[in-house]
């Protein structure tokens, strides 16, 4: 069923490979790559599953002898096992090994020789078996929940409520034996009449409160019974009313609830059946609570059956955790002070709840925030600290790598390494700016066009942003500034900057495609984009930009974000890349190539937004806005930026 | 900080030495010193022995060989390798009379983190073995000369002036590109990237102006004689032409290490 099962090092080298499947020996090595690439090296490992192709993969890290364990196996295949599996095999190889690793260090995993396939087979042998025994549990849980009962008693106890079917009811009085017998048959037709019913309700039951539930139920019920006339419901309805007969409604639903579950039920839940039983019976003896309560209790008592379970899991594995990690008092003060130990996750937590805040409070988007410290977390869980470090620097100087990490762009970002290889190909390098409203897409633009100019390089603007007032003259306004400073006669006579406009309300992407190809004409060097603004919920104006980029295949597309932002960098930049990728017609979607971040000049040490954008995207931040003129253009320096970033 | 603490401790159990304990007190204190100086002193000795520079980095592009070479060094076995996460570092019997050993140490070449670690060890460089994939190298020439770039203009790197030698590796494979041909594309790239580097904006931190250590000599084409450090070109292949049976053909690469341990 496994595809393969890898165990290597973190520096790359594989101890030991299990290939379930025939194939090429190397056929983990790609997999495994990607994974390494796109998850562990972009802390991303707050999850401990990657799709890759047709694979899932799954993995673990072992910090303490700096380990991984990767699992592959088909995407269609849920195999419950496998998180068992790699604990096992985790355990069980680190004892294993244990000397090797401790002694020897890198020699002893290049030299020692791990013949693990033995253990392996019977681990997965026992894991799978482990798997099967627990399969019909499964099954069972799924019909006989206590989601499908609520259901049914739901819908009776609606039906109860009605004063004319009080009515009924009294009619159809009649033995309860008949009843009951009657009612076998009836609650299987009822459920899916339920159904039919309220399927708007049935959906929504859970969140709302049940005074809104019985009301819903009721106007539904009202609607249904004039539209549809009496046939369809009567069937279920005198039916599953007939054993309440006797008694009042709250007997009657309770009598009912228990009857249903005893008879589909019969053996698994009677649990439950039975104290609710209970608890009716002593409502009605005492007779001081009203029904609703009652009824609702009912309801409540299953969920709260349901947390308290959870509840207990929880508690179970954490205190287990607890007699793990508590070594008594002063003795782990000690120890934690002087001795190597290896770090747990309790240890971290609260430091890293306080570096969350710290990120947080320094404008990384929470999500992003909380997922670094999740990625730290399992990066740092089980390593020994060395003598005399603390959790808290630990933890502090993991962080700040993974920092770093994420700030080193993935792709070269040379533009003008890029434009000079366009130029001796004789095509313009056309650049793309794209971004929300207000960030400064224009300025950045005319800043961009200045340094290239610089470098000797010939700028073509094309104006595409055809929409807000003022922006074509915005852009000649700069256009003519350029000019004046980088005059023709300075370049052989030749013009530096020029301005391609249509005026406003035309196609974008149809200037844009004009613009370049007037480019190739007269020989400039680069082509500048300039789109407008827009929100990214905008959707017709997001399906534009998918066009213009689609239709005219910029070499580079330029996210133009504000350093200001917060949270709302995450939903800017996923919905930018996802009305990329949806409006593409290419297999392979054109998507941002990079980020400017501009404003940087506004934010002081809050740099976070740049750790938000490079995370999400994980592209480079190309350029720096950090002022009005244009010379205030920089390049992101990772050091710098994480340095204030960590600054207290 | 851990004085006061072992105090405390030491403090707690003898109840019988009521009349010592005074004189108990201030030679724990004293012993707790002295063990700090001690391990203090220490520390710094292994910092400047680590700094005596024993250590031969092993660099790259991701996918170009470090560590099977790693491997082949130290043991001469092959060695499926995935994605080096962090550094190898192994102790390598250098091949020559005197039968000194240096560090050697195989760097992770993905981008977000070569740069990283190659901060951490580049003190300690007595040798730079920079390995290219000779089969890829027109495809990831633009990144290989950046790399190369960087190493080039490191301020410590530049004052060490350790030996380079760019191993050209996978020449096992019928595609490989020949030693002299990276040679020559590595120096007319470096040459354009010297011009394009020093043109570009500049970093947020204007503090340290790194771009000043320029590239060679000003004004004239780019060549590797111009560099402080003696660059050697060298081909080799870690894998072997006989495959995983087989042993590496990488004798030239121990003979250059064992001349410069």
């Amino acid at each position: 069923m496994l595809d393969f099962f890898t165990i290597f090092s973190k520096g790359g080298l594989v101890l030991w490979c299990f290939q379930g499947v025939r194939g090429p020996a190397a056929a983990c090595t790609a997999p495994v790559n990607a994974l390494i690439r796109s998850v562990l090296l972009q802390e991303r490992g707050g999850s401990n599953s990657f799709t890759h192709d047709a694979l899932t993969l799954k993995y673990k890290l072992d910090n303490q002898f700096e380990l991984v364990f990767v699992v592959g196996f088909q995407k269609i295949l849920t195999l419950t096992y496998v998180d068992k599996l790699i604990d096992d095999v985790h355990k069980e190889f680190r004892d294993k090994y244990r000397n090797e690793f401790h002694q020897k260090g890198t020699l002893g995993l290049l030299n020692g020789t791990f013949d693990f396939k033995e253990d392996f087979l019977r681990l997965l042998r026992e894991a799978e078996e482990s798997s099967k025994i627990r399969a019909p549990t499964a099954m069972k849980t799924f019909e006989q929940s206590a989601k499908s009962q609520k259901t049914v008693k739901s819908m009776i106890e609606t039906r109860g409520e009605k004063p004319k079917e009080k009515a009924k009811n009294k009619k159809n009085k009649g033995s309860k034996k008949e009843v009951s017998g009657a009612e076998v048959a009836a609650v299987p037709k009822a459920a899916p009449a339920v159904k039919e019913d309220l399927p708007v309700a049935a959906g929504d039951r859970e969140e709302l409160t049940k005074d809104e539930i019985l009301q819903k139920k009721r106007e539904e019920f009202f609607r249904k019974h004039q539209k549809g006339g009496e046939k369809s419901n009567k069937s279920p309805k005198p039916d599953t009313s007939k054993d309440k007969g006797k008694k009042p409604r709250v007997w009657d639903l309770g009598n009912s609830n228990a009857k249903v579950l005893d008879y589909s039920n019969s053996t698994t839940n009677g649990n439950t059946d039975t104290c609710s039983m209970e608890e009716f019976d002593q409502d009605m003896v005492l007779g001081d609570r009203d029904r609703e309560p009652g009824r609702l209790r009912d309801l409540e008592y299953e969920s709260e059956e349901e947390t308290e379970e959870e509840e207990k899991v929880v508690q179970n594995s954490s205190s287990a955790n607890v007699k793990k990690g508590g070594l008594g008092g002063m003795f782990g003060m000690l120890k934690g002070l002087v001795g190597s130990k290896s770090l747990t996750r309790e240890d971290m937590d609260p430091v890293l709840e306080k570096m969350k805040d710290h990120l947080i409070a320094k404008n990384v988007a929470a999500d992003i925030a909380v997922q670094l410290c999740e990625s730290v977390a399992k990066k740092l869980e089980g390593k020994v600290m060395g003598t005399f470090t603390t959790v808290t620097s630990t933890v502090k100087q993991a962080l700040q790598e993974s920092l770093v990490q994420i700030l080193q762009p993935q792709r070269r970002v040379d533009v003008l390494r890029d434009v000079m290889d366009a130029q001796r190909h004789r095509r313009p390098y056309v650049i793309t700016f794209c971004g929300v409203n207000g960030v400064g897409k224009s300025t950045n633009l005319a800043k961009i066009s200045f340094w290239l100019i610089e470098n000797g390089f010939s700028v073509l603007i094309a104006a595409c942003d055809t929409f807000r007032a003022g922006a074509v003259e915005q852009l000649r306004t700069h256009t003519r500034r350029l000019n004046a400073l980088h005059p023709p006669e300075n370049y052989s006579g030749r013009t530096m900057v020029q301005l391609y406009e249509k005026g406003y309300g035309k196609d974008a992407a149809g200037i844009a495609m004009e613009a370049i190809s007037y480019a190739r004409n007269q020989g400039f060097d680069v082509v500048l984009v300039d789109t407008a603004g827009r929100m990214q919920d905008n959707a017709p104006l997001m399906t534009a930009l998918a066009k213009l980029i689609a239709v005219n295949a910029p070499d580079l597309v330029l996210f133009v974000g504000e350093a200001l932002v917060g949270n709302e960098a995450v939903d800017q930049l996923v919905k930018f890349n996802k009305a990329l990728a949806d409006h593409s017609m290419a297999q392979t979607p054109r998507l941002i190539d990079g980020i400017v971040l501009t404003k940087f000049d506004t934010i002081d040490d809050k740099v976070g937004a740049a750790i938000s954008m490079t995370y999400i995207t994980s592209k480079p931040i190309v350029f720096v806005g950090t002022g009005q003129t244009y010379c205030d253009l920089r390049s992101l320096n990772a050091k710098a930026v994480v340095a204030a970033l960590m600054k207290a | 900080m851990a004085a006061p603490e072992v105090a405390t401790s030491r403090e707690a159990p003898p109840p019988p030495l009521d009349v010592q304990l005074p004189d108990l007190v201030p030679l724990s204190l004293f012993v707790a010193l002295v063990v700090v100086a001690l391990t203090l002193l220490i520390l710094k000795f292994i910092q400047t022995r680590k700094s005596s520079r024993r250590a031969v980095l092993l660099v790259g592009l991701c996918d170009s060989g470090k560590t099977l070479m790693f491997a082949r060094l130290l043991t001469a076995n092959f060695q499926n390798t995935q994605t080096s996460i962090t550094d190898n570092s192994g102790l390598y019997r250098v091949k020559n009379d005197k039968n000194s050993s240096v560090t050697l140490i195989d760097l992770p070449g993905h981008k977000s983190l070569r740069l990283q670690f190659l901060d951490r060890f580049k003190a300690a460089a007595r040798a730079i073995v920079f390995v290219v994939d000779s089969v890829a190298f027109q495809r990831e020439m633009k990144d290989v000369a950046e790399f190369l770039y960087q190493i080039l203009t490191d301020s410590v790197v530049l004052k060490n002036a350790p030996p380079l030698l760019i191993a050209c590796n996978k020449q096992d494979v019928t595609m490989a590109k020949s030693s002299k041909l990276i040679q020559q594309q590595l120096e007319k790239e470096l040459n354009t990237l010297r011009v394009t580097r020093s043109a570009a904006p500049s970093t947020l931190d204007s503090s340290n102006s790194g771009s000043a250590s320029q590239l060679g000599k000003k004004g004239k084409e780019f060549d590797f004689s111009q560099l402080p450090m003696k660059v050697d070109f060298m081909e080799c292949s870690a894998r072997g032409s006989k495959g995983e049976e087989g042993s590496g053909d990488i004798d030239d690469l121990e003979k250059w290490i064992a001349k410069i341990a």
